[in-house]
Order: C-alpha cells, then structure tokens, then sequence
C-alpha cells in the first residue's frame, strides 16, 4: 500500500538536492562532543563565528516590520556590550551547579541551537519533561517556553538556571556565586549595565544575545521574494498544500511580517493524549478545579512531573487549554528535529503522519485538527516544501537532516494510520463505539 | 416570465460572447472535436460545439446562445429559475435607479431611458440571485459531503463582505472576499476552489454583497 | 525594535503565581459574586497594564461547574444533521465526540435529552446511524424529533426507531413534557413536491417556501389534557425542537402558535424550556418561563440580525477555520424548585453557564461569564 509513496521520495530528495546545492554552506566536520552529548563549547563558538556577528543592525533578510515587532523591555536595549556579555554567559557552564551545563549544551550552535534530544539532559543526567526548542528566531515568539509561561526572554532566560532538572542552582544568588569566580565579569557588566553583575542583568544579557541569533534567510523567503527557481517543483506543490488541504497555514501562517510561521497561540493537537495517564490528569486537574477550596492542591498536582502533559491550561486554568501547547516556529524546521513539546515524532514525515489522521483523539482536541486524506504523494510535497524552511546558512546540514529523517521514514513510519487518514475509521468512532465501530 | 427569459438570453449571450471573443474552452470542458472549441451554459452541463474558424462577431456570439439556450429550454420547460429561487432565498434588490430616466446631457445622447434601467436592475439582481442558487446548493459548491454555505450563513449572515480586504491571520496574508469563500468552498464545503473569475465565484460575491447593500464599507475590520 | 509594550520586568511566570495564590486564597472567603468581581479586576489590571497576552484572565472555570445545591442532572447532545458516512463522515465524527464527551461524564447524568435533527435529510440510513450511535449513551435517552428528522416520510422511520413524537414522564417530582413542535402546514401538496423536494424545502433554514413551525391544534389539545392531571406547583420542563417563542421569522426561528402553548405553561410555578435548532447559547424569559437553547454538534449558526432576546449573553462568533468551534454539547442542573441551571460546553473554550437565578433575577444577578476566546 505505502511502496509508491516510499518509491517517489528519492526523486523528491533529488529535487530539493538541486535547489540547497546552490547555495553555500559551511563545512560539516564531526562535532567534538562534551558533556550531554553537546557539541565543545570552544567549537561552537568557533561554528558561531561563522554564523553571525556581533551586531545591533538588523540582521538580513527580516522584514522591518518583522524587526519592530520584536519586543525589547525598557532599559535592555541592543548594544554590542550586552550582546557580548551574553554571549558568554550563554557558554558558561558555571551557570550550573554542578559545572556541566550552559545554555548551550541544550541550545547547541552545531545542532540547530536545540540538543537534538526527545527531551533535555539537565545536572546529575536528570531528563526533563520537553523538548528544548531552538533559541534561533525565539526573540520573535510572543511568548516563551511550550506553555508560554514566560512572556520575554529576559524572563525565560533566567528559569532553567534555577530550575532543579536543568540547571540546578538553587537561587539566583548561588548562580551569581557561580560566575563570580571569573574575574572578567564585573568589568563586562559595568560596560553592558552600569552596574555591579545581578542576576536581572544576567537575563538581560543573555535575553540580548539572543536577539542577534536571527535566521531568517531561507529557500522559501527566495521564492516569495520572485526567484521562482528557488524552491524545487514538489516544494512549490507543497507550498500550495500547506496553504489549502493540509491546512497547515490556519496555525502556522508565514509571510515576511510574521516569519516564524506561528499563531503564537496554543493548540491541542493530541500529543499528549498518547500517554496513558492523560485523560485521568485533566479529569483531576478539572475535578480540583471544581472545589475551590482545593486549589492548593492543583499546584501541588502540578509539580508533579506528569502534570506538565496538560501544558498551557497549567499556566492559564482554562479547560480550553487542556493539553495545549505553543505553535512552534517553522523556521529551520528541518534541523531541529525531534518534534513537538516532547520531542516524540522523529521525522517531518512522522509529523505529517500524525496531522494527516487528524492527531490523536482526545476530548480536548483542538477542533481545527480534522483528518486531511493527504495522499503520500502530497505528503512528500508537503515536506519537500518545510525543508525549504531552513536558512540557506545551514544548507548542508539541512540536506544531511534531510536524507536521514528520509532514510527513517523509509524504515519506519510509527504514526501512520491510513484508515484515520482517508477517513475509512472516524476519530471517536472506536471510543465511542468500540473495536467493531460504525456498521 | 417571457420577459425573463428574454432578459436570461442577454445575460448569457453576453457571457457566450466573452467567451467567443477570447476563443478558449471553459476550464472543465470536455475535449471536443479537433478544430472545434467547446462552450459551456452556465449550469456547467449544456455544451455546444463551435469551429475554431467560425467569425467573432456578435451575431456568431448570437447563433452560439441561441443554440444552448434551446438546448436548456427543452431540457428544462417551464422553468423559471429567477422566479423559482427567489420565492425560496429572498434576494435583496439592487439600487432600482429610476430617478435616473430621463436625465442625460440635454440631448438624446446619453439620456437614460426606462428600458436601460429596466436592463440594468434585472441583469444585476439575476447575477446575484444565480449567486443564491450557488450558495444554497452543495451541488453547484462541488462539496463532496453535502454542505452549502446556507447552512452556516442562513441569507449571507456573518459573511462581512464590507470589511474586505483584511488580514486573515489563518490565511497567514491580506485576504479578499473571494478568498475566504475559497477557504470555505475548499475546507468546511469540502468542495473545489474556483478560479476568481469563475462566473460561480462572481455570482457568489454579487449574491453576498447584496445581502448586505446599504452597510458602509470597512475595509480591515476584525 | 519596540519599547514599553509591558512596563515592568519581574518574571511573568512569578507574577502570575501570585496573583493566582492571592486571588484563590481570597476565594476561601468569598461568594460567588464576589470571586467574579476580583477576578474581572484582575483581568483588567492586566489590561491596564498593558499586557498583550491573555496571561491573567482568572476566569474562574470553577464557576461553571461548583454547585453545592441538592438536584439532578441530565446531558444534551442536539442537533447533528447526519448525512450517511459514505456523504459526510465529518457530521457523524461530531456525534460521535459527544457522545464520547457524555460518557465521560462523572457522575453520569440522570439521562441524555437528544434535541432534534439527528438527521439532515430525514432518511432511513441517516436515522439509523444515528441510532447506533447514540445506543452507546451509557445513560438512558430520551428522544425528541426535528424538522431534518421528519419531513422525508413524515416521521415514519423516526416513529419505527424511537417511538412516539410527543410524550410526558415524570422524574425526581418534575414533570418533563417533549413535544414535536416543528409541525409545519401543507405546502408541498399544491406544488406537487417529492418527499425528497418537501424535506430539502425544508432542511434549507432561510428558505421561504416552507411554512412557519407549530405545535397544531392537536398537539396543544393533547399537552392541555397532559397538565390537567399535573398540579400547579410541579416543576415543568418542556423540550420542544425550534424556541417556544417568536424570534425571527425568515430562519424559523420561531413557533407560530408560541402564546397559546404558552398560555398552558404559564398557570405553572415553575416552568423551563430547553430547545435545539438555533444552534448557539440563547436565553430569554417570557413571564416566568426560562428558555434555554441548546448547541449543536453539526454546526453553528449566526445570531439572528432581529429579535434576539435581550437576556441572551452571546457566545463568540465562531471561528471558521475550526470546523468545530461554536459547537459542543452540555447539560442542566435541575434543582429542588424544578429550576435550571444550563450548562453549554463548548469545545475547546471554556464552558458557558446560565443559571436559573440569572433569568429569575431578570438579568441582575449571575450574568453568565461569556467565552473568553478573541474574535478572529
């Protein structure tokens, strides 16, 4: 049933093969490897070098508008002292406390600015619940984190240095203690700030640095711009798709004043529904919401790890919310897998796998989220079409990511559900009407 | 209804005309035979041949309409569409104009006359009441699953074509009128797109902006 | 790039934790009104403030679901228009999700009420795969026909599946009448329409060919002599397919003769009407008798440009590009006094309630807390 579908991707990777070799690349030695798994920091470093500079301008190819909207907070704008600042300090293992990891073990400049992983490695090789997103583009994002619980970067950035599993320190003052021992500090401070180090500042500049890791110059922005060569015939397709059958664009709308290609809202798409205890937290959830009187009880229940599966509604306490989690940006899209809030669909193909069967049932499924009949032919437009996402920066590492989620896909395809899909069995039906369904 | 038939005739001799003048077959005709070019009515169902080599002219243009009206005639006798649609969707009247007639430039040129204003109204209410018949037919719509835009938009509400052209977020970009009826027609409709000058997608935004004469434009509303 | 969009730098996150603490450590001592009042303010302090993101709306959700008072319950689904699955599997899959929604509910409900319009084109094939879904209600089911149900055979197969259109029973001391109030008069019959002609006439909402819905002379005779033998202080709840009341004509939202059915609730105590059709949360007060429409699984319709009645707290226009916004199911609270308190569960926004002392109160008291959701 699948052989066609899997006979026509080598022609697909052909012709985007064609458009990425065009453009230039940096060269792709095996990354040294450091604690975590993380590229050595000496090397990213290195690797960032070639990627950006240190620079207030804007960066190229953002759309002015696009610039203007990113939100910077009063007292923290952009100067090449920040930006210096934080750019160490987004190195510094000293942030942690035991000494192992920096913002960039999990936000790894040769790995997408993301780990790679299904979810993160903190201290001690304690895993997290998510799956850390990319730092690339985040100053575009209007909210932080997979719950949007944090609304800038300078409030973002500061949470995973005191958070136990990550990075460990147990107050902002043991993480200042931390880097205190580096005698450069305080002169970067005073040139950054003006002050004395505080752990605010220590946001600030982080939250800075960050601003200057822009990507934004893709196949597709070519294509948009007129170059109609830029992106190969099946991307193009793809691109028509993305807009109509597959629905894509009601979420994940892209154009140069919103580059990301989200909604910055939060969706449930049913990925969470997929561990067992799902349905039982929210029942929880819910039924401590219903008696006021124990709402204390909520935030206990939430600290619980698997609470975090019911995502945005931790945050906001709307039964809307219920497994809700931030559209992520589709920039780069094609060298940051895994995917989604826990990092559990491997390949873009996987992720078209679960969107074509209309996600995973659950009660609280976003109601936009409906089976899409994608044929394989159309969902390998519809892929052809996302790595053209990726800026051309990356282009050879956009290519190898390519071949190799393809090489998965042609092994493996655990989300696949044709039945779902071509809306032969309905989502609810088995539920509702058991294994037998609808006669 | 003589005269609405008459009235229907012009509609569709003009459309047939257009239609000669750039020599192309509809998009959905059937191939027709070689040298012959192939015109669509616009029930999408009634089709004449006509030679590549035939004049364009009007009167051509007339012996094409001619033809594939009697053709519909006989396959629909008695059959009054404007009468029968309009008793079933009331369809707002256009601007009735007749404060017009007689005015002019002080002379017989360009003066309006009862007729032109007869000619005008009918001619533009029809364009919006085929629209209605489009808006009210899954069929007419191409929806695989037997959904028309009534069913949300009972006589066009909460359709807003006043506040067109607007950024549609789910679009990700500007969006005119007929695009939203495209994300309707290929999403809850689960129909076919139509090309922007499809005379269903004209008819559709004639009969939506009808419903809604008298309301001040608002271009960028949300 | 932008300055002073949000005046402040203290992590979001730690804000928002105690804002929340503050507020739900107040709620110990606070009624109901109260915790409404504080968490509105909240709102708009973070309005005032200058905060772009919908980060601090407190909406208590708790509110639409606590309720210490003594009762009953019983769940609606309503209004699914099935096409065969073979047409439209998106209709049955909607059905299908509301039933699950029911069956999820813990307790479960007393009974489901079915609301009318299981089927969109009256057809044999429509009515029984709605049958089959629905007799996997875990709860027991009572019945009530529309207009999409009717008007292809004139209500045979309904009767076959289903019973008889219009019955009485009585539960927990309320006494629950359902009536076929989408009676409509001949008009197919000079016009020389097919049962199929008739039912499409009908099934188009805004078509004008049709004639105005009534319960008839007979129906009415047969709920006098029903509520002869009820005494005047047994609570009445009434479930009828289109409003008990005249709302606007040219989409039948309306029942043509609404007085005098009304004129044989009114000598009642305490009387509620729950009906479909109208596809969205609508309420209103004629007299003492409460009105509560009920959502549909299907899709949802506008608000009427006329009529709407002036207690209605609106729900959010829905949301085209999510097939299933504006649509859900829900259930009614039914206390000692026979009052309802309606609760419309909405997919994926918060729900809506609409309490019994909101209508008894003319408006004054429990004003529903509309969906939050922006307009799109």
């Amino acid at each position: 049933m699948n052989q066609s579908g899997r006979a026509r991707t080598p022609r697909i990777a052909a012709l985007l093969g064609l458009a990425m070799a065009a453009s230039a690349s940096i060269a792709e030695p095996v990354p040294p490897t450091g604690p975590h798994g993380a590229m050595a920091l000496d090397a990213q470093q290195k690797r960032l070098n070639q990627l950006v500079t240190a620079s207030t301008a804007p960066p190229p190819g953002i759309d002015p508008v696009a610039w203007a909207s990113i939100y910077v907070p009063p007292g923290n704008e952009l100067t090449a002292d920040r930006i210096a600042l934080g750019r160490k300090l987004y190195f510094d293992v000293r942030l942690s406390k035991d000494g192992t990891v920096a913002c960039a073990t999990c936000h790894d400049a040769s790995r997408g600015f993301t780990d790679q992983r299904n979810v993160s490695e903190g201290i001690g090789d304690h895993l997290g619940r998510r799956s850390s997103p990319t730092t690339m583009n985040a100053a575009l994002f209007q909210s932080m984190f997979w719950d949007g619980r944090a609304v800038t970067l300078e409030d973002q950035a500061k949470l995973p240095i005191l958070n136990p599993i990550e990075m460990g320190h147990p107050d902002a003052a043991s993480a200042m203690a931390g880097i205190a021992a580096d005698p450069a500090y305080p002169g970067l401070f005073q040139k950054a700030y003006g002050r004395a180090p505080n752990y605010d500042d220590l946001g600030r500049a982080i939250a800075s640095f960050e601003r200057t890791l822009i990507f934004l110059d893709a196949p597709f922005d070519h294509f948009a711009a007129g170059d109609t060569k830029a992106i190969s015939p099946a991307a193009q397709r793809g691109l028509a798709l993305f807009n109509g059958k597959a629905r894509c664009v009601s979420c994940h709308m892209i154009n140069s004043s919103n580059p990301l290609g989200t909604d910055n809202l939060f969706h449930n798409i049913g990925v969470s529904a997929r561990k067992q205890n799902f349905e039982a937290l929210a029942q929880q959830a819910l039924g401590a919401l219903k008696d006021g009187s124990d709402v204390d009880a909520l935030d206990k229940l939430a600290l619980q790890t698997d609470m975090s599966e019911l995502g945005r509604f931790i945050v906001s306490r709307k039964r809307g919310d219920i497994g809700a989690f931030k559209t992520e940006q589709l920039r780069n899209v094609g060298i940051t897998a895994p995917y989604m809030h826990d990092g559990s669909l491997r390949t873009l193909w996987d992720v078209l796998d679960h969107y074509n069967k209309g996600g995973e049932t659950n009660p609280y499924l976003d109601g936009g989220i409906e089976p899409l009949n994608l044929s394989e032919d159309e969902i390998n437009d519809v892929v052809a079409f996302l790595f053209t996402l990726t800026d051309t920066r990356f282009a050879a590492q956009n290519e190898a990511a390519m071949r190799s989620q393809q090489a998965q896909a042609a092994k493996k395809r655990p989300f696949r559900d044709n039945a779902l899909a071509h809306r032969e069995v309905l989502p609810f039906e088995q539920r509702v009407l058991g294994p037998a369904g609808l006669k | 209804m003589k005269k609405t038939a008459s009235l229907a005739l012009l509609l569709l001799a003009a459309m047939v005309q257009a239609r000669a003048d750039d020599s192309v077959a509809p998009p959905h005709s059937p191939a027709g035979a070689p040298g012959s070019n192939t015109v669509k009515l616009c029930d999408n169902k009634t089709t004449v041949q006509i030679s590549k080599d035939a004049p364009k002219t009007h009167a051509e243009g007339q012996k094409i309409s001619d033809a594939l009206m009697a053709q519909w005639q006989a396959k629909n006798p008695d059959k009054d569409w404007v009468k029968e649609e309009v008793e079933a969707h009331q369809v707002v009247t256009p601007e009735d104009n007749s404060k017009l007639v007689g005015t002019g430039q002080s002379s017989t040129y360009g003066a309006v006359s009862q007729q032109d204003v007869q000619v005008w109204n009918n001619e533009t209410y029809k364009m919006a009441v085929y629209g209605s018949t489009v808006f009210h037919s899954g069929d007419e719509l191409g929806s695989d699953i037997a959904v028309s835009c009534d069913m949300c938009h009972p006589r066009a509400a909460n359709t807003h074509p006043e506040t067109y052209p607007k950024f549609q977020p789910q679009l990700g970009r500007v969006a005119l009128l007929r695009d939203m009826i495209n994300w309707c027609i290929e999403h809850p409709v689960r129909g076919k797109v139509l090309a922007p000058d499809d005379p269903k997608m004209r008819a559709l935004e004639a009969y939506i902006l009808a419903q809604r004469k008298g309301v001040p434009l608002d271009y960028g509303k949300r | 790039m932008n300055d002073g969009k949000i005046p402040h730098i203290k992590s979001v996150e730690t804000r928002h934790l105690e804002e929340r603490e503050a507020l739900f450590r107040g709620l110990h001592n606070l009624d109901r009104r109260a915790f409404l009042k504080i968490s509105t303010g909240a709102a708009a302090a973070a309005v005032a403030a200058g905060v772009n993101y919908p980060f601090h709306s407190f909406l208590p959700i708790s509110v639409a679901y606590a309720d210490d008072r003594p009762g009953f319950n019983f769940a609606y689904i309503s209004d699914s228009h099935l096409y065969v699955k073979a047409k439209n599997e998106r209709f049955i899959r909607q059905l299908l999700r509301a039933v699950d929604d029911v069956n999820a509910l813990d307790p479960q409900p007393d009974f489901v009420l079915y609301g009318g319009d299981l089927a969109q084109l009256g057809r044999k094939e429509e009515l029984d795969v709605g049958a089959q879904v629905l007799k996997s209600l875990k709860a027991p089911v009572h019945m009530m026909a529309g207009e999409h149900d009717w008007f292809y055979d004139m209500g045979h197969r309904w009767n076959e599946l289903f019973g008889p259109e219009t019955y009485s029973f009585d539960h927990k001391g309320v006494h629950f009448v359902v009536l076929m109030s989408v009676q409509e008069k001949d008009f197919w019959t000079a016009r020389g329409m097919s049962p199929a002609e008739r039912m499409h006439t009908v099934a188009g909402l805004d078509n004008a060919v049709q004639s105005a819905f009534e319960v008839g002379a007979a129906q009415r005779e047969w709920l006098r002599k029903d509520l002869e033998k009820v005494s005047k202080s047994t609570p009445l709840i009434v479930f009828s397919h289109s409003p008990l009341y005249k709302l606007y004509r040219p989409w039948n939202f309306w029942t043509d003769d609404a007085e005098d059915v009304q004129a044989l609730l009114q000598p009642f105590d305490h009387v509620t009407v729950l009906h479909g059709h109208t596809h969205q949360v609508l309420t209103n007060r004629i007299g003492h008798i409460q009105f509560h429409g009920m959502l549909s699984t299907a899709w949802p319709w506008p608000y009427a440009p006329q009529g709407l009645p002036a207690l209605t707290v609106q729900m959010n226009r829905p949301n085209p590009f999510d097939v299933s916004d504006g649509l859900g199911d829900g259930s009614a609270t039914v206390h000692p006094d026979g009052l309802v308190d309606k609760l419309y569960s909405l997919w994926n926004r918060n729900p809506m309630q609409v309490k019994a002392s909101y209508l008894s109160s003319g408006g004054k008291s429990d004003i529903p807390v509309p969906p939050t959701l922006s307009s799109y």
